[in-house]
């Protein structure tokens, strides 16, 4: 069975508790093959836990879940070494970090100092207590969710932190007819605990590996480059995607392209995932709220105007 | 990223290919328009291109450039070698003159220091253009095209000779291109390769090069096979007519007659004006040897003789009377020869030459201080000889046989001559009782005889043919020449001394002033004809061509018998031409006007047929290009259905799909990607061709897997696509 298929059936999997949410299954699993993280940012109550709940089923991983509140503390998330008199030694307790696939709900409701550890830990892949580094398991996944900021009571997430996810998602509320079987689902037994695994977390390792191998051509290479540098140079843009964000958009387009069952990424790829790479990592000036732009619209009109490479690279 | 361009030496050795491709450029208009300071012109490119090596900035290069070309002003006008206040005023001053010219328009008033700078503006684009192709586009072709053309143009229609030039080009062009492709091929496909690995590359370049140039250079060459193109493309300009063949545009004398024949194309070049009461045959020379093919020239049968301005010369035609006329002859082509009408006393010319009378061919060649002369503007009294018809009918055989052994020469008749030419001339004279009686009956013989005036698919003798017998026997049509050396070589059968004269005929009337009228003579108007001895009278003008009125006069009143009813008219014409528009050939005499001058008569005279040429070509040009939509595909069909099945095949049928398509009119948005608009071109024709095209293309290039497109099977779907869009 080749990656196409065992992902397809991984996302068949989710489809069967998440309704008519296909596209963000995919993104998901995008994000988890690149070794990334996803950013979800939606109101409460569509269905973001039971999807990470399901994808983390459909690949056998450990499922852990923090809830920020504002008076959450680092030690909360990543474990605390504890003092054990009967052997004299400090022990160390794990905490919810240390497992395969994490949702982080409510992220931006907690404090600065807690929301560093946990992105720290992210970007790591492992953490430090007293002195000591630990290794969290592969592999490592976090789906964390945000407010829309405009709320009351949250601490927004500084540029620096949000970069740190390969992808920011709005789920977005169902349609009527899906709300509708939403509905009809719900009435009977939650299908949640049906779900059974369908590619082991080794197997899920070694797809992780081969998205490395995706090829991507230097014509490709190029168009990020000028998609990434289309963004620093809008009127309506004061902080642009940083070269990070272009190795972002690269791993997505790879993992993606491994989705769709190809051995190289094209055009397409780039486009699809542009929006979900940069949305996050491009910062307006207050211009362009008054004119009621959001980096969303910014990306598409950037992907309008920026000349997709459609012949092989000569001589320049 | 690293490239091919970051190698120094490797572009260090392109720009020195560059600087001798440009100062190719540069010799031959240097010594064209006669321009001194070749050197410092040179410099000039090799300072701008070298700054171009070093990527100096414009702010750097510019003012540099500028200071070297008013240095070079000032040093070459003024003389001095810095800027000096007197130099710095000549600037100041030249500079006002040209700037209030050129903005009142007057351009002859610009001065020789402003073209100078225009000049250098010129080689200063040309060595950014160059560079610019050197550097960005690693491509030369172009450039290297046009200095081919260039010096085989100049090498045509100037003096200019490119002979060694062309073969330099050719070298340094074929390096240059070769070196460039290897730049694009390594770019192309991203190898980076350390100096001695080039240099290993660039080996087997150089190593074909020189083998190929020196097979050319040592291998026979075959003769050219078009006619010179000068005639050749006014003859496409409906000027037609006879005119000269070959040399056009060499200086110098000496065309050899030995080999006639082969049709010819009119010349219209204007050989010179001449000034007279009326036309003249104009001679340059004869030749006495007929070898079977053509005329050669006894050498050093007399001594030379030298006249000097206005002293009487003897040319064997003495004038009529005492009471001289005048011709003036203003010279468009340079000869170092006077022309002199029948009858000559005298020549006179500003610049006193010595002129130089051979009597082997009759030609007067001038000099001037041991130097070839080409006159420019000569005088010549004469006055048209007369003969006595009375004299004339008393020309015996016996008078022949007692001719002195310095007539031989002009008896001499090949062995090879076939019998039957002899019999022809005495079966013609069969009736004739003296020697002018004979002479006139050959010379009738042509008009009344069936022959045929034409310049046209005249034959070239065949190694054992003769010339004269094939005209006389075989093609029974000719020009000039044949007509000339045919009677020629029947009187000397007859043993009538004769010998072949070439000159140009009177030419086109174009102005009358008082008694003088003013005569228009083209390469067209070369013309040979004959002169026969008549025993006791003298030499004669005899002229046998069909169309052609060339006559001795006769004094019919000198002892004229009343009742003598022949009446020698001196021309029957039956088949009379207009001698104007049946225009002689003659390959006798070459030396072209100036480059320039050609070009400006050409396009004077043929205005209005380049306008409206040039108009209805681009008219034509940009209406295919207008509907190129309409027939590309099927040109572009059967050029990929021959050009086999590569993926490179494959990119290039899709990419000119794609150019197609937006040409059809369904335009790819920049944005859009390959797949999404195949996606859109299937929905709009009902395929599904497009999307399975664009999937194999996004496979080869964005998958770098060329390999596994099968261009052959596509083909078709890619067929059927592009037929589409010529609908």
């Amino acid at each position: 069975m080749n990656a196409k298929e065992r992902l397809e059936q991984v996302i068949d999997n989710i489809e069967k508790v998440i309704i008519g949410k296909r596209n963000i299954a995919e993104l998901s699993i995008v994000a988890m093959l690149s070794h990334g993280h996803v950013l979800l940012e939606d109101v409460p109550g569509v269905g973001k836990t039971m999807l990470v709940r399901a994808l983390a089923k459909s690949v056998g991983a450990d499922f852990k879940r923090i809830q920020f509140t504002p008076d959450l503390l680092p030690s909360d998330v990543i474990g605390v070494s504890i003092y054990n008199p009967k052997d004299m030694e400090f022990h160390f307790r794990p905490g919810p970090i240390m497992g395969n696939i994490i949702l982080a709900d409510e992220i931006n409701r907690t404090s600065p100092k807690t929301q560093s550890s946990l992105l720290e830990a992210m970007e790591e892949a492992s953490v430090t207590i007293d002195g000591v580094t630990m290794q969290i398991p592969k592999p490592f996944f976090v789906m964390a969710t945000q407010n829309p900021i405009e709320y009351e009571g949250t601490y927004p997430l500084p540029e620096a932190q949000l970069d740190r996810f390969l992808l920011k998602i709005k789920m977005g509320y169902p349609t009527p007819k899906e709300e509708m079987e939403v509905l009809n689902r719900a009435q009977s037994a939650a299908p949640i605990e049906e779900l059974t695994s369908v590619i082991s977390l080794n197997e899920l390792l070694e797809l992780q590996e081969q998205v490395k191998t995706i090829k991507v051509d230097e014509t490709i290479r190029s168009y990020i480059v000028d998609l990434s540098r289309q963004t620093r140079q809008d009127s309506y843009v004061y902080l642009g995607v940083s070269p990070r964000g272009s190795i972002a958009l690269m791993k997505a387009s790879q993992a993606y392209a491994l989705l769709k069952g190809r051995n190289y990424v094209t055009p397409d790829d780039v486009q699809y995932l542009a929006k979900f790479v940069f949305g996050h990592r491009i910062m307006l000036r207050s211009e362009a709220r008054y004119d009621g732009i959001t980096a969303e619209e910014i990306t598409e009109r950037i992907l309008a105007k920026t000349r997709v490479p459609v012949q092989r690279l000569v001589g320049q | 990223m690293t490239s091919i361009r970051k190698n120094k030496l490797f572009m260090a050795v392109l720009y020195v290919l560059v600087f001798l491709m440009l100062a190719e450029w540069l010799t031959p208009v240097i010594v064209l328009t006669e321009t001194g300071h070749k050197a410092l012109f040179l410099f000039f490119i090799a300072a701008g291109l070298l700054m171009a090596f070093l990527r100096a900035p414009w702010w750097f290069s510019g003012p540099i450039k500028i200071l070297y070309i008013l240095w070079f002003i000032v040093y070459v006008y003024t003389g001095n070698l810095f800027f000096t206040g007197e130099a710095i005023s000549f600037l100041r001053t030249d500079f006002s003159v040209n700037f209030t010219a050129l903005m009142s328009q007057n351009w002859a008033q610009t001065t020789d220091v402003f073209r100078t700078v225009l000049f250098f503006t010129l080689l200063w684009m040309a060595i950014y253009l160059i560079h610019y192709w050197v550097s960005f586009r690693l491509s030369i072709f172009l450039f290297y095209l046009l200095t081919v053309i260039f010096i085989a143009v100049l090498d045509t229609f100037s003096p200019y000779s490119g002979d060694a030039a062309i073969v330099r080009i050719m070298v340094i062009g074929l390096l240059l291109a070769g070196l460039l492709h290897l730049a694009r091929w390594m770019e192309g496909h991203r190898i980076l390769e350390r100096t001695e690995k080039l240099a290993a590359f660039a080996v087997p370049l150089v190593l074909v090069v020189a083998v190929s140039t020196a097979l050319a250079l040592y291998l026979p060459k075959a003769g050219p096979i078009w006619p010179d193109p000068v005639p050749f493309i006014t003859s496409f300009s409906g000027q037609g007519g006879a005119g000269m063949g070959g040399n056009v545009g060499r200086i110098g004398y000496g065309v050899d007659d030995s080999r006639l024949g082969g049709s010819f194309i009119g010349d219209d070049t204007v050989a010179f004006h001449a000034e007279v009461s009326e036309g003249q045959y104009w001679k340059v020379e004869s030749k006495d040897v007929y070898t079977t093919k053509g005329w050669e020239l006894t050498e050093n049968v007399d001594e030379s003789i030298f006249y000097g301005n206005d002293e009487t010369v003897d040319t064997g035609f003495d004038p009529a009377e005492e009471e001289l006329d005048l011709a003036i002859l203003s010279m468009e082509q340079d000869f170092p020869f006077v022309l002199y009408p029948y009858g000559t006393a005298s020549f006179f010319m500003e610049e006193s030459p010595d002129y130089q009378y051979s009597p082997a061919d009759q030609r007067f060649e001038t000099y001037q201080n041991g130097q070839e002369f080409e006159p420019e503007v000569y005088e010549i009294a004469f006055n048209e000889p007369s003969y006595s018809l009375t004299a004339l009918r008393e020309t015996s055989d016996e008078d022949l046989a007692e001719l002195s052994g310095d007539f031989d020469r002009f008896l001499q008749l090949p062995n090879e001559l076939p019998e039957r030419v002899r019999n022809l001339a005495a079966e013609i004279t069969a009736g004739a009782e003296t020697v002018y009686d004979k002479t006139r009956a050959v010379e009738r013989y042509f008009s009344i005889s069936g022959f045929e005036y034409s310049q046209s698919d005249i034959p070239v003798p065949e190694a054992d043919q003769d010339y004269v017998d094939q005209f006389l026997f075989e093609t029974k049509r000719g020009y000039c020449d044949n007509f000339s050396s045919s009677m020629v070589v029947m009187l000397r059968s007859l043993d009538i001394p004769a010998r072949w004269v070439k000159g140009f005929n009177e030419g086109e009337l174009i102005g009358t002033t008082g008694e003088i009228d003013t005569y228009q003579v083209t390469n067209n108007n070369a013309h040979s004809w004959v002169e026969a001895y008549m025993p006791g009278v003298g030499w004669m003008l005899f002229e046998p061509t069909i169309g052609f009125t060339g006559a001795a006069s006769i004094d019919f009143d000198l002892e004229l018998d009343a009742e003598d009813p022949v009446q020698p008219e001196p021309e029957e014409l039956p088949l009379e031409d207009n001698p104007q528009t049946a225009e002689e050939e003659e390959t006798a005499v070459a030396a072209g006007p100036s480059f320039g001058e050609r070009v400006a008569d050409f396009i004077s005279e043929n205005r209005w047929k380049l306008i409206w040429g040039l108009l209805g070509v681009s008219v034509a040009a940009s209406v295919l290009f207008k509907i190129r939509r309409k027939w590309m595909p099927k040109l572009l069909v059967s050029y990929y259905r021959k050009s086999g099945g590569g993926s490179g095949q494959f990119e290039k049928a899709y990419l000119r799909l794609l150019k197609q398509l937006d040409l059809y009119g369904i335009h790819r948005r920049p944005g859009q990607t390959l797949k999404s608009y195949a996606a859109y071109i299937d929905s709009f024709f009902g395929t599904r061709e497009m999307t399975e095209l664009t999937e194999a293309y996004e496979r080869a290039v964005y998958g770098g897997n060329a390999e596994s497109v099968d261009w052959l099977k596509l083909r078709e779907s890619w067929e059927n696509l592009i037929n589409r869009t010529s609908g």
